[in-house]
């Protein structure tokens, strides 16, 4: 009897068992054969939670308006990206991947997304720059509140070659005519390194909190600052006395001066600076909206064109529609909009977690 | 029949000794009051094998919840039901314990050695246990200590991974005094392998930030001062020093050290007027969190008094009234400055047995908290048997309750993130179900169990980031949770052997109803909430062997609230055979178990890598 009720609870259950395993297997293939990463599109990041490695790439076809999520993992086995995906830049055949939590730069191939090469122990990397086909740039954070670096990266062997330190919290960089702008968003300088020799050339003073560049039309740099936030002696609340606006600032040569546009109020954060791609009007976030500035004279005569802000927005360079992120609380799949020049929706769709950041291809 | 509703322990129980406490009146658990309602106890047997198993290993492997554990060593933190880690009370001796910053207790930080009694109460008890108890309240109770004279248990456990456990207890008893002493030291290397899904080819890697160290007391002595007077004086230690795990292919490297300390003192008296039940208690919660940019340090003092009045008219009703007193006083680097809190509640609560076969119960409490009072929580369950016939029992059961939840702490007091327009989380359910007992003279217990539940969750507090990127804690959403629950247990002694069997299968939807911020994902599974689980447990006896195994099936999880990504389901086996010898007075028991025998890769929590099959070697020594 003893043997008989045990095997049959134990048979019941894992036949139970069994069924709800063959069941549950999903089926992640869809109709996405016919989608090349080389047509025109939009690479999206989606960065994924911190801590946790579901950091993913979406890629919307601007052909078929389809849109293809976790295209990495697709390509590579199933291999997992990484955590927190901060930034992306394609460069020739090679896409660079920055997976801040990773401590990782990983390369594919950006027509199929394959993995070609990964630089490993880098420390708390933001942002990358190309050269060239055989040199790049990293800024890495290293830790809060320290000294950051820019680490140069041989594109060839992926090897960490040269070490540069700069400010605190380097975020975006940008090479312009020989030169290498280094946004150290945890002060108010801008590094300045000669990409002949890596070496610094010149810090220069910019309004606190610089992090995000564009190149205009004119060939000039907008730097856009957000500026900085204090808190009164307990960390109770913040201290609007001492809090400084962020602002936008712009120059073809910082040694020989900068025009300075500071925002109104100290009590809301810009961010998601954006240009179209004729270089003629920057888009901006701020007080929760998005704003549209033809660049023109010294004075910030912008218009809201969107009424709302978003976690990550870019302006396409062939067409001028915007695109703009909602980070869905980081518990679900985050919305990706797309809006004409003029502002008005064109279509919205689901990417991955946080959609952060967009890259036209 | 009173006591028959606190029927768990059914399988360890023959039948005489489940009969007796059908008439057994006094000192009823506080589940008297919970007509209606789905209870569950780890089975003993289970208990004495895997001693050294924290709660979460036990509960995940016998109940229908669902343990989220950051990897090996990290946080473990459980739903009921669909509902999240806050949604779940912890009550020790009938006070909470819940961390009052998080709002939720770890459960890998609470072994299984440092408490005599675990039981599960399933579904909504807000108006019994107070704040959190929405999915469910988890009920530990103290070591009782029996019989007179010298006791002694000693027990060392080595095994994979650089797993050590040492527990030691004595206990001393008289006719007037009961005093036990406990201790146990658990050390873990927890390097084991796993394939690393974040790197190419996923290679073979070898665990290196899991290790932990965790030992902890507990004292516990009853003192009669008179016949109708006993004083009980419990203190409880847990220390915890662990690596916590961290993600596939993540950086964060960090470690935490948790302190808890737990103290209280009962008087119990009984007069004309009933008996009164008032618990004083003291709890210190020190939690340091350490990663690369982080260091941060909660210590908290928690003053709790429970005053209890209950008044019984035998075999036919029970009223008690009650009042809760909570007194926290926090420090935190998130907070500016100290900040202090207090919180009360009155409850009152009624059973009624209209007849030998209907059982009735009737709940309230009110809690007061400072800008957070939440409505009145009522409760209403029923137990009838409307059937018996020779050895078949059968009930009716249901209920509807009311649940609660104020903000924690941490909701209140982090800095920047204060939400004036914060509201309780309130929730309503109903259950109803079938009850079968199945009972051939002292040698044959069947118990089988069917129940159905719905509920709404309103409220529900979350932590999001606002238009300008700053996280606080906003009431995110209305969740709809339902599903059905099925169970059987099984005694039955046959010649020489000893079996005892239990099974269950549990089905749970909980989805978003309503989404007050942002986009939400309405009518999608809730992260980390299996539709299907189901775990089974055997032991076998026979003469001096013993033979237990447990199954744990558990389904496909999503871990987003979009169903875009889910971690695949899987199946648990863990065996266990012990020996023992008897030695004069005492008594060897050996045991050998294997974990995870079938070595399935599997994990609870996205790309945490648990622990492949191991094996364990255990020797206790006993003077009953």
């Amino acid at each position: 009897m003893k043997r008989t009720l045990l095997h049959s609870f134990y048979t019941a259950a894992l036949l139970f068992a069994s069924t709800l395993t063959f069941t549950s297997c999903d089926s992640s293939t869809e109709n996405e054969g016919s989608i090349s990463y080389a047509d025109k599109g939009v690479f999206i990041l989606n960065e994924g939670n911190f801590g946790t490695p579901n950091g993913t790439i979406s890629f919307y076809h601007k052909g078929s308006g389809q849109v293809v999520n976790d295209i990495f993992s697709k390509s590579n086995d199933d291999q997992l990206l990484g955590d927190v995906l901060q930034s992306m830049q394609i460069h020739g055949e090679r896409a660079f991947i920055v997976a801040n939590n990773s401590n990782k730069l990983e390369i594919v191939n950006h027509k199929t997304f394959e993995s070609v090469g990964v630089v490993q122990d880098l420390k708390q990397p933001r942002h990358f720059a190309a050269l060239n086909e055989n040199k790049g740039y990293v800024t890495e954070w290293v830790a809060y509140g320290s000294m950051g670096q820019v680490s140069v990266i041989d594109l060839e062997n992926y090897t960490i070659t040269k070490t540069i330190t700069v400010g605190s919290m380097p975020e975006q960089l940008l090479i312009s005519d020989g030169k290498l702008y280094v946004a150290n968003s945890g002060g108010n300088t801008v590094s300045v390194i000669n990409t002949a020799t890596d070496a610094i050339e010149n810090t220069i003073q910019v309004p606190d909190g610089p992090s995000e560049f564009v190149i205009a039309e004119n060939g000039s740099i907008w730097l856009l600052s957000a500026g900085k936030v204090v808190y009164n002696d307990d960390w109770s609340a913040i201290d609007y006395t001492k809090t400084t606006a962020g602002s936008l600032s712009n120059f073809s040569d910082p040694l020989k001066g900068m025009q300075i546009i500071t925002f109104p109020s100290n009590q809301s954060i810009p961010s998601n600076l954006a240009i179209n791609g004729t270089g003629d009007k920057l888009y901006y976030n701020y007080q929760d909206k998005t704003y549209e500035y033809p660049i023109s004279n010294g004075q910030l005569d912008s218009k809201v064109i969107i009424d709302r802000s978003f976690y990550g927005m870019a302006v396409d360079p062939e067409t001028g529609n915007i695109y703009g992120s909602d980070e869905n609380g980081f518990s679900g799949d985050g919305t990706v909009f797309i809006y004409s020049p003029a502002g008005e929706k064109i279509k919205e769709f689901r990417t991955g977690i946080a959609p952060n950041g967009f890259v036209f291809n | 029949m009173l006591a028959i509703v606190a029927v768990p322990a059914v399988a360890q129980q023959d039948t005489a000794a489940y009969q007796l406490r059908s008439v057994e009146v006094f000192g009823k658990p506080a589940e008297v009051y919970a007509a209606g309602s789905r209870v569950t106890t780890i089975d003993s047997a289970y208990r004495r094998t895997y001693n050294s198993s924290s709660l979460a290993d036990a509960l995940q492997a016998h109940t229908p919840v669902y343990f989220k554990s950051y990897g090996v060593s990290g946080l473990s933190s459980v739903s009921f039901r669909g509902t999240n880690a806050s949604q779940t009370a912890v009550l020790w001796n009938g006070l909470n314990i819940g961390l009052p910053t998080l709002g939720q207790s770890d459960f890998s930080t609470l072994p299984l050695s440092g408490f005599g009694e675990v039981s599960v109460q399933s579904g909504s008890a807000a108006a019994t246990y107070g704040s959190g108890a929405i999915g469910g309240a988890v009920l530990l109770n103290s070591h009782k200590y029996n019989g007179k004279g010298f006791g002694l248990d000693l027990q060392q456990e080595a095994g994979s991974f650089g797993r050590y456990f040492s527990n030691g207890r004595i206990r001393f008893g008289s006719d007037k005094l009961t005093i036990g002493l406990g201790t146990y030291l658990r050390k873990a290397e927890n390097n084991f392998t796993y394939q690393d899904m974040s790197k190419r080819g996923r290679p073979e890697t070898t665990e290196e930030h899991a290790a932990q160290h965790q030992y902890g007391f507990t004292q516990d002595l009853n003192y009669n001062l008179s016949s109708n007077t006993k004083i009980g004086l419990h203190g409880w230690y847990t220390f915890a020093d662990r690596e916590l795990q961290p993600a596939m292919g993540s950086a964060t490297i960090a470690g935490q050290l948790d302190k808890n300390l737990r103290l209280m003192t009962q008087l119990e008296h009984e007069s004309n007027f009933g008996k009164t039940d008032v618990k004083l208690a003291y709890f210190n919660d020190y939690l340091n969190y350490s990663g690369a940019d982080t260091n941060a340090v909660a210590d908290v003092q928690t003053y709790q008094l429970q005053a209890e009045q209950t008044y019984t008219k035998v075999n036919n009703w029970s009223l008690r009234g009650g009042i809760n007193l909570q007194h926290f006083i926090a420090e935190n680097n998130g907070y500016a400055g100290t900040k202090q809190e207090n919180r009360a509640a009155l409850f009152a609560l009624f059973r009624y047995d209209p007849t030998p076969n209907l059982d009735l119960s009737l709940n309230l409490r009110q809690a007061l908290v400072e800008d957070y009072t939440p409505t009145p929580t009522p409760a209403l369950g029923f137990n009838w048997r409307f059937y018996q016939h020779e050895q078949h029992h059968l009930y009716l059961k249901g209920n509807v309750s009311g649940s609660y939840r104020v903000p924690t702490l941490n909701d209140r007091f982090w800095v920047n993130a204060g939400n004036p327009d914060l509201k309780p989380e309130q929730g309503w359910s109903e259950e109803a179900g079938l009850r079968h007992l199945f009972i051939v003279g002292n040698n044959f217990i069947l118990e089988t169990e069917a129940t159905a539940y719905h509920m709404l969750i309103d409220d529900w507090i979350q932590w999001a980031p606002d238009a300008t990127d700053r996280w606080r804690p906003v009431n995110l959403q209305k969740v709809q949770t339902m599903g059905f629950e099925l169970s059987q247990q099984l005694t039955a002694t046959i010649g020489n052997y000893k079996l005892t069997g239990s099974a269950g299968y549990t089905y749970t939807s909980s989805e978003q109803a309503e989404v007050y911020e942002g986009n939400g994902d309405k009518g999608k599974q809730l992260m980390y909430v299996p539709l299907h689980k189901a775990v089974a447990a055997a032991g076998i006896t026979y003469k001096n062997w013993q033979l237990h195994t447990t199954l744990n099936y558990t389904g496909l999880r999503y871990t987003n609230n979009s169903e875009s990504h889910h971690l695949d389901s899987f199946i648990l086996v863990n065996a266990a055979l012990s020996r023992k010898f008897d030695l004069g007075p005492g008594r060897f028991i050996l045991s050998l178990r294997s974990d995870n025998i079938t070595n399935q890769v599997y994990q609870t929590m996205a790309y945490r890598a648990m622990p492949s099959r191991g094996y364990t070697f255990s020797l206790r020594f006993l003077i009953p």
